[in-house]
């Protein structure tokens, strides 16, 4: 059998969803049996290559990672969208209701830590934000979805173990759902 | 004692005349999800998530509600009403802002725990978003429109448990609104006389007390029915 490939990424998130993958521990190892990790944060920024399954962490905030979606959605077979923020948007989301620049004077000018001095950043370099912040769902279609904040350790290992092993998980079923 | 005959999910009852299907159903061990419900406040059918189907009738009905009647057939686990809980438990997450991860009543909420009793995994509807104030006026307790369900038990508690009228809603849709006095800051009602069971009752984070931080909320809405109770008691 030949081994499957995985992929991570995180986009409008906090990494606290990869934080909780790797607790998944010593059980990485039955993991590593079955499938190669072949791309996640902290490796170099090639793009994101083919893979079986895709674990994706966060929402949709900007025109960088309207752009990477688009792409690991061409890239994976299956698409995994990884906690809450992927979800449902999450704490990401709560700017949702406010205007992007009131959202930008808050963190960086009014911030009570700036000396209203403050200056809203604007480099070419820097990604671009979008008004409004989208789970996966509206942008692409999402294949499967573990919903948490973070998602255990466990929801994690048992969806990844069932499609290695080519069984559809039911998060419900093994009584795993969780939100916040 | 006279009874009558109903049949749910084909199990014959013999129940009392007058109660409702809800009560019914909870006095046969017959599990049914309720939110609005709380067992001591009067029923108003405001969450829809104890619909039944009775058969003749071509609409769903709520239990609470709904009266018995002699030879009513009442289904309340179809296929059907399983898809309606479903829908109305995403529903209620997409009206408001409700992010668990940053609330107070995260782990011990009841609307939580109904999207796990319904196996809601993700949301299919778009989230509305809207704009909710957070009041916390009052020298106790907060109120977070983010939060709110609209199930009425906090103005039903108010009003008929400790007879204040503090609590009353406003608008319509989603534009819907609890308020307090005449849509006033909670912290200047004249009603209000901060006995705390609207907290109780309220099933979710939208009411909670100052001296609670994240995750840290602790609801005991039976209290409510155990005053109620109580009370009768002390009236026979």
């Amino acid at each position: 059998m030949t081994k499957k490939k995985i992929g991570t990424v995180w986009l409008g998130g906090c990494s606290g969803c990869h934080m909780s993958l790797l607790d998944i521990d010593e059980r990485i190892l039955d993991v590593a049996r079955l499938a190669d990790i072949v791309k996640c944060p902290i490796v170099d920024g090639k793009e994101f290559p083919k893979v079986d399954i895709a674990l994706v962490e966060g929402s949709v905030t900007s025109d960088e990672h309207l752009h990477e979606i688009l792409h690991i959605r061409k890239q994976a077979k299956l698409l995994v969208a990884l906690g809450d923020c992927a979800v449902m948007t999450n704490v990401t989301g709560m700017r949702n209701y406010l205007q992007l620049n009131e959202v930008f004077d808050t963190a960086y000018v009014n911030a009570i830590s700036n000396d209203q001095s403050g200056t809203v950043p604007n480099h070419p370099a820097l990604l671009r934000l979008h008004d409004k912040v989208f789970p996966l769902q509206e942008v692409v279609n999402v294949d499967y979805v573990i919903p948490g904040c973070p998602p255990s350790a466990d929801a994690i290992f048992y969806v990844l173990f069932e499609f290695l092993n080519d069984r559809v998980p039911d998060l419900n079923e093994v009584k795993k759902l969780k939100y916040g | 004692m006279n009874t009558i005959d109903i049949k749910i999910n084909e199990r014959s009852l013999k129940v009392l005349p007058g109660i409702t299907i809800l009560q019914a159903c909870r006095d046969n061990g017959i599990d049914i999800l309720t939110m609005c419900h709380l067992k001591g406040l009067s029923d108003v059918g405001a969450c829809r998530l104890c619909l039944v189907e009775i058969e003749g009738i071509n609409k769903l009905l709520s239990a609470c509600t709904t009266r018995v009647a002699s030879n009513m057939v009442i289904r309340t686990d179809t296929e059907k009403i399983k898809r309606y809980q479903r829908i109305t438990t995403e529903l209620f997450f997409a009206e408001r802002n409700h992010v668990c991860s940053v609330c107070v009543a995260n782990g011990n909420c009841e609307l939580q725990e109904l999207g796990y009793k319904v196996g809601m995994d993700h949301i299919r509807y778009p989230f509305l978003f809207p704009e909710c104030k957070v009041d916390t006026s009052h020298q106790y307790f907060v109120m977070d429109h983010n939060r709110c369900i609209m199930c009425t038990r906090c103005v039903r508690a108010c009003s008929e448990v400790e007879g204040a009228f503090n609590w009353d809603v406003k608008n319509r849709g989603f534009q819907v609104r609890v308020i307090s006095d005449f849509d006033t800051p909670w912290g200047e009602s004249i009603t209000c006389t901060s006995c705390g069971k609207c907290l109780q009752a309220c099933p979710t984070g939208a009411l909670w007390s100052k001296d609670v931080v994240q995750g840290q909320l602790e609801k005991h809405p039976e209290m409510i029915t155990e005053l109620v109770e109580k009370r009768k008691l002390l009236l026979t």
